[in-house]
This record gives C-alpha cells, sequence and structure tokens, in this order.
C-alpha cells in the first residue's frame, strides 16, 4: 500500500470509528441531561438506600456515590466534592464511596464505548458493579471492626 | 427540550474532545504496525500479557487506557484486530483501572490517599484480568 493509500485508509477508519462512538454518546448525554433535569437521582438515590445500608454508607453518602457510578469521577467530581465538603458524610462515608467508585464509575459511558468496539457490555458492567459492592462491604467491615477494638482498649 | 438541547451539545464537545484524543492515537498505532514496530512491543510483552490470555498488542492499549484516558485505549483498540472475548477481557481491566493520573487527583480530594486507592485499582485490574482471561479467553 502506498503511502497517500495507507493515511486516506486510516483517516477513513478513524472517522468511521468516531462516528459510531457519537452514535452512542449523544443519545447518552441527552438522557442524562433529562435525569438531571428531572431531578430524578434524588428518587434514585431512595431507592439505593436499602443496598447502601449493606456496604455501610449513610444516606449523604448515596448522592454523591450515584452521581459517580452515572456520570463519573471527572465529570461528578464537582457535585462529589460538594457533598464531601458539605459535611454530612463521616470518614467511614468518605472512604466507602471513594473505594466504591474508584472501581465502578461512569458505568453507563465506559460500558456504551466498550460495547460499541465489540466488547459485552453486560459482563463488563456487572462484573465491576459487583466488586465494588464486594470490596466496599470489606472495607466496611473492617472499619467496624478497627473501631470495636480502639473501643476495647 | 432545554435538556435536550444541552444533552446534545454537551454531547457534541464530548465527542470532539474524544475525537481529539484517538485520531493521533489512531494514527500512531497505524504507523506503528506500518513499519513493523508494533510486531516488536507484541513480541515483548507476549509472555506478560498471556496471563489475560491476550495478544502482545493489548499491553499498549492497556498502558494508553492507564495513562492517558479510555478514548485513547479505544483508539488504539480500533486500530488492531481483537476477538470479542479479549475485547471484553480488556473491557474489565480498564473498567477497573483509567486514567490513573486526573482520577487520582480528583479521589485524593475526597480525602482517601493515593496510596489506598491505587493499588486497589490496579490490584483489581490484574486479579480480574487473570480471571476473565480464563473464562472469556477462548470466546470468539
Amino acid at each position: 500500500m502506498s503511502l497517500v493509500a495507507f493515511l486516506w485508509d486510516t483517516t477513513l477508519n478513524v472517522s468511521i470509528s468516531i462516528i459510531e462512538l457519537s452514535m452512542v454518546i449523544i443519545p447518552l448525554m441527552i438522557i442524562m441531561q433529562i435525569m438531571k433535569d428531572n431531578l430524578w437521582l434524588d428518587r434514585l438515590t431512595t431507592i439505593l438506600q436499602p443496598i447502601g445500608k449493606r456496604m455501610g454508607i449513610r444516606k449523604a453518602g448515596l448522592f454523591p456515590l450515584l452521581v459517580g457510578i452515572l456520570f463519573g469521577i471527572s465529570y461528578g467530581s464537582g457535585v462529589i466534592l460538594q457533598s464531601v465538603e458539605s459535611e454530612e458524610m463521616n470518614d467511614k462515608d468518605k472512604v466507602l464511596v471513594a473505594v466504591f467508585l474508584v472501581l465502578c464509575h461512569a458505568i453507563v459511558e465506559d460500558t456504551m464505548i466498550f460495547a460499541a468496539v465489540g466488547a459485552n457490555g453486560v459482563i463488563l458492567v456487572m462484573t465491576r458493579i459487583l466488586f465494588a459492592f464486594f470490596l466496599t462491604c470489606v472495607t466496611s467491615r473492617q472499619f467496624s471492626q478497627t473501631r470495636r477494638k480502639a473501643y476495647e482498649n | 427540550m432545554e435538556s435536550i438541547k444541552k444533552g446534545f451539545w454537551l454531547g457534541i464537545r464530548t465527542t470532539g474532545m474524544l475525537a481529539r484524543v484517538i485520531v493521533p492515537v489512531y494514527f500512531l498505532v497505524a504507523l506503528l504496525s506500518r513499519y513493523g514496530g508494533l510486531e516488536e512491543l507484541a513480541r515483548f510483552f507476549e509472555p506478560l500479557m498471556r496471563i489475560f490470555h491476550l495478544p502482545g498488542e493489548a499491553a499498549l492499549v492497556l498502558v494508553l487506557g492507564n495513562v492517558v484516558n479510555l478514548y485513547a485505549a479505544i483508539g488504539a483498540i480500533s486500530a488492531i484486530s481483537l476477538t470479542g472475548g479479549q475485547l471484553t477481557i480488556i473491557a474489565i481491566m480498564l473498567g477497573f483501572s483509567h486514567s490513573l493520573f486526573v482520577e487520582s487527583a480528583v479521589v485524593s480530594r475526597v480525602g482517601v490517599p493515593v496510596r489506598i486507592t491505587l493499588p486497589l485499582r490496579l490490584g483489581m485490574m490484574v486479579l480480574a484480568g487473570w480471571l476473565a482471561g480464563i473464562l472469556l479467553g477462548g470466546v470468539a
């Protein structure tokens, strides 16, 4: 293949990839914006409460958790930092939310861009949620034990 | 209506941001593969990538995803050929660990130190990648 043909080919292929991704990202951003503007997040937070309890995260931690799970750490950082600074969250909430979120965030966007190139989105999203849930539970238990020990001493 | 308009422009902006990352990475990988550099790189990383049932080229994808971001990884993925199973393994690994510089900075501002989150993410990447490799390595 000549260099010109190669460059043309590459340009064409990369343009197709970007158009394909935009087909995923633009509708996704519209749906997320609608969710944000209609306060669906507040309602979802209430639904999340029993699961949060399992992981040892109190209500104050659930809103930043949900924002991070849906929108991601970078996009959601404003809301996440705001919640943290409001001082309604204690240290345990902060650590647990951080542990969950570093392992599992922006699940909609990440899953869709990987699915767009051919990965199995269901396996991807289930693996991330389950491992993050499990490790957050383990961390939570660790917290209670340290506290109990401190109390006994 | 206002939400749809705002979301649409946000989508366009995100696509633009992603294009700025994907285009150079895609060209870089295509050039590497044209002039043989990719083959050499792949041969070098093959023993390591075998842990995850991945071809040697996948090392490039993993490094780009962790150091730059997922869009850079997608750019590299589009430029090399992988099976569905391999793509899912990479997606799981990068799902746990990516954009480490930017995201670690944000998380450390929450008050959880990087010395906890970084090993957690890298450890999960390796563990989940190894498990996924066993389960999905042969999937076409």
